[in-house]
């Protein structure tokens, strides 16, 4: 299979007989263990099967890549199942290979196992007889399914039937779809037994930080209730509008669910711009603006979210995110104290380290399970 | 639906946001020394650049050196450049961490400096938010301790405001012997109480050794085996390539007993020994370890003689260079008798490790840098394989590798590949830097941001500090009663005298090879 990176020490990915997989796999490790490179000294390492759905070629082939960089950090088994259930003839292939990384002075080279299958026709149907087996005794699975919505077809129960974590992404969403109201949907069907985590969610994990700790001082935690208006603005016209949209929401939907906003409505203020949703706190209406801002040369890691509490004794904290996408800038303006500024580090981080510290953590997050629920009310609407 | 109070940060909720210390402001006592531009500040640079602290965090460096706010950041700026290796991209966030950056030149032994301080704290609090947080580092030499501690309570600097947390990290040596650290407990809880109290080793602050304390009690397999009935000895080895780098005077006075295994090596003996806490607090993890520490039996006479050595290297290869003696050293005197190799032999007088031996040995100028815990079970009770030969039945041992390479590992025998019963044994290991790809936090990281979120886990507890000098304090007498008669002597570069090699040998056994 073209593509597929290659593997060091161990040769070409071959493709294999998909009835003799763990067969073809111990092969694949004696080579390794016998090779004139490899001198005896790897290192098979595994703490978890990553199963991968993608839905072509070209994704596969992106998904070797990052799975190269992920097994550096989370030993894996990996098993991409690419579906081409559109194809005109039928039937399953495979592939092996291994991700091996350098080791460093005095250290083993350690090295992890990529199993690829391609899925044509009706033969789709029987991928996870194929996938089960292979699975790692003992070890979690996770599932990450690399595609534009997240819709797994009947066959795949039975693998999401051992499946403990999905990993989606909804940058990947197309907007004006309802993508992020189906997951709300599935994950309210699943009722617990399989933990969701998004991507982008851990994306926005840095700025729910920051503002977390605006309020951790005493004094500043009423602040909280006080709150009257929050604005998040991003670039319009850049490549990561989905990914920014997506995050907007599920920021919104964090801070509602967190501070007991009850959702009113929602109105779009300009014809340009996205909706303002409304919210009941205790103390009031509360207003969430979501601004597009154009960008010259945007490149979609501009990001701003202001959280302000008007009135007698008003506050404004703000977090902003420059071109260089690394900068955050922070201000806490309250009565009493001087304004408080600084940099901190937020990196605008890869899919595969995304997808690393996902692999991790490895828990149910109850708070995003709240945020994507009100989100799902909130565009739904 | 979270509730918002005045007492939560509702936002705080989750698992995915580690928990961030208050705003507080942070004193170094000592700021023109070493460890605050190799250690500290880098630590906090880091800490900081990676929003692990809050907005408005301020440090106020104290020391007798002249240098004026601007000069102070300027140093502390350049030593996180060298010491982080960074980058022209981090500038930014140094300049916005500078500007949290104080200093204070004057005499720390003049109630008036403290008056000083406490305004520009109050300055702080006002400006920079910083609620009357206060934390304060005793990174001088320990002979200011006592008159620091002294002048803080005296100028009320010890006690917290309302709703406000005051705390102490003193670095060690705590002490150069039992009576100098009861004495210094005694000032210091005369002024703070000892829930304030951070009594630093930033051993404890290592990966591996937080990691020991998972291995133990997040496994379930390893726990019933943990006991004399399948123990054989354990070894603790903490072995450094370097001599004393310049610092002879200083190691002139501590020697390697109180540099080394009074502090680092009875920490690490005790949590490889206590029993399982109820919970993993401060106090339940720090009682534990000062009940098995009460419970090591005191070298006492003679026993002291039969169960101790001490050495100093000689003249030796380290590294493919030549390196002098120790006596040789710079500010080292010609006729020294200060150690700077240790090994001991220790029993633990409880049920659960009666009879079972504890060697412990540390020193400088060895073979390589390793610490390492070896804890080697006992043989198989019968030899059923009559043609693999004694040879081929090693014990099991189980190695914990605190630095450099953090991980553990497990020896067992297995059957050569052949028609013969041939038996070796093999190596199954875990390494951190292999299993989980991404480096681990310095120890100093770890620590300053436990002590500023109040978890005191890490952190040495009086009694534990009175406790290690106890056992350490009859050694040292003994020795010094000894002068030359009886210190050994062992070349740079090798892995300790003889002598060491005696001492586990009349046992029947020998050291790991680390």
């Amino acid at each position: 299979m073209a593509g597929i990176i290659e593997p060091v020490g161990i040769g070409e990915p071959r493709p294999v007989d998909v009835s003799n997989l763990e067969g073809e796999l111990s092969a694949l490790w004696r080579t390794a263990a016998e090779g004139p490179t490899a001198e005896g000294a790897v290192t098979r390492a595994c703490t978890l099967t990553l199963l991968i759905y993608v839905e072509s070629d070209e994704a596969a082939y992106e998904v070797t890549n990052l799975v190269a960089e992920v097994t550096r950090q989370n030993p894996c088994r990996a098993i991409i199942m690419m579906l081409e259930p559109e194809a005109s003839s039928s039937g399953l292939e495979a592939w092996v290979s291994a991700h091996c990384h350098l080791p460093v002075a005095g250290e083993k080279q350690v090295c992890s196992e990529q199993i690829t299958i391609r899925a044509r026709g009706e033969a789709e149907q029987g991928l996870a007889s194929v996938v089960l087996p292979l699975t790692v005794s003992g070890l979690p699975i996770f599932l990450w399914w690399r595609a534009n919505s997240f819709s797994p077809p009947a066959y795949f129960d039975d693998i999401l039937r051992v499946t403990q974590h999905v990993i989606v992404d909804s940058a990947r969403f197309s907007p004006g779809t309802t993508h992020l109201q189906d997951l709300a949907a599935w994950l309210h069907k699943s009722a617990g037994k399989i933990q969701l985590t998004d991507l982008n969610w851990n994306r926005i994990t840095p700025w729910r930080q920051l503002i977390a700790q605006c309020f951790d001082a005493p004094e500043r935690r009423p602040y909280l209730d006080r709150l009257t208006r929050v604005r998040i603005e991003y670039e319009q016209d850049s490549a990561r509008l989905v990914t920014q949209r997506a995050q907007g929401l599920l920021l919104s939907g964090w801070l509602a669910s967190r501070l007991g906003w009850q959702y009113v409505k929602s109105e779009r203020q300009e014809a340009v711009q996205p909706r303002t949703f409304y919210f009941k706190s205790a103390n009031g209406m509360v207003t969430v603006e979501r601004n597009l801002k154009r960008v010259d040369n945007a490149c979609g890691v501009c990001f701003t979210i202001e959280l302000i509490a008007e009135g007698a004794s008003s506050a404004r904290f703000s977090f902003s995110r420059g071109p260089d996408g690394k900068v955050v800038k922070t201000l806490a303006e309250v009565p009493g104290l001087l304004p408080i500024g600084r940099s901190v580090r937020v990196e605008v981080l890869g899919e595969a380290e995304i997808l690393n510290e996902e692999l991790k953590l490895g828990m149910r997050d109850q708070l995003y399970e709240e945020a994507l629920s009100l989100v799902a009310r909130m565009i739904g609407a | 639906m979270a509730e918002t109070t005045t007492l939560s940060n509702p936002l705080r909720e989750g698992i995915r946001i580690h928990s961030t210390p208050a705003p507080c402001a942070m004193v170094i006592f000592g700021a023109s020394g070493d460890l605050t531009k190799r250690k500290l500040i880098p630590a906090l640079f880091y800490l900081s650049r990676e929003r692990m602290l809050p907005a408005g965090f301020s440090v106020i460096g104290c020391a007798r050196t002249p240098a004026t706010d601007d000069s102070f950041r300027e140093n502390m700026s350049q030593a996180v450049k060298q010491y982080l290796k960074l980058s022209s991209d981090s500038d930014e966030f140094l300049e916005s961490f500078s500007k949290g950056i104080y200093y204070i030149a004057d005499d720390f032994n003049d109630a008036a400096a403290y008056s000083k301080l406490k305004a520009l704290l109050d300055q702080l609090d006002h400006e920079r938010g910083t609620s009357g947080n206060r934390l304060f580092y005793l990174a001088t030499p320990p002979s200011f301790f006592p008159v620091i501690v002294k002048h803080l309570g005296a100028a009320g600097l010890a006690k917290p405001k309302p709703e406000s947390w005051t705390r102490i990290i003193i670095e060690k040596p705590f002490g150069r012997d039992l009576a100098s650290a009861r004495e210094l407990n005694r000032v210091v809880t005369e002024v703070f109480s000892e829930e304030q109290v951070y009594r630093i080793d930033h051993y404890l602050g290592k990966e591996t050794v937080q990691n020991l304390l998972v291995f133990r009690y997040a496994n379930g397999i390893f726990e019933p085996f943990w006991n004399r009935r399948y123990i054989d000895h354990v070894e603790l080895s903490v072995a450094e390539e370097l001599g004393v780098e310049g610092r002879g005077s200083y190691y002139e006075e501590s020697g390697l007993m109180r540099d080394m295994i009074q502090n680092h090596v009875m920490q690490l003996l005790s949590l490889v020994t206590m029993e399982p806490p109820a919970t993993f607090d401060a106090t339940s993890v720090r009682d534990e370890k000062a009940k098995v520490l009460r419970a090591v039996r005191p070298l006492t006479g003679e026993q002291i003689d039969e169960f101790t050595v001490r050495a100093q290297y000689g003249e030796g290869w380290v590294g493919g260079k030549k390196v002098p003696a120790y006596r040789a050293e710079p500010k080292v005197s010609p006729t020294s008798v200060t150690e700077t190799y240790a090994a001991a032999k220790f029993y633990i007088d409880n049920w659960r490790w009666a009879d079972v031996p504890f060697y412990l040995r540390s020193g400088k100028r060895l073979a390589k840098r390793v610490s390492e815990i070896s804890i080697q079970f006992r043989r198989v009770p019968h030899m059923l394989f009559k043609g693999a030969g004694s040879d081929g039945i090693e014990p099991n041992v189980l190695s914990v590798n605190v630095q450099p390479n953090e991980g553990i590992s497990l020896k067992f025998c297995a059957k050569l590949p052949g028609a013969s019963m041939q038996i070796r044994p093999v190596q199954m290991m875990f390494r951190y830097g292999e299993s989980f790809g991404a480096p681990p936090p310095t120890a100093y990281e770890t620590l300053l941001l436990d002590c500023m979120l109040g978890d005191a886990t890490l952190f040495n507890r009086s009694d534990a500090v009175e406790l290690s000098w106890e056992l350490v304090d009859p050694i040292l007498a003994r020795w010094r009663e000894l002068g030359p008669k009886g210190l050994a002597t062992y070349a740079a570069g090798s892995w300790g005298p003889a002598e060491a090699d005696a001492l586990i040998e009349r046992d029947g056994r020998q050291w790991q090879r680390v």
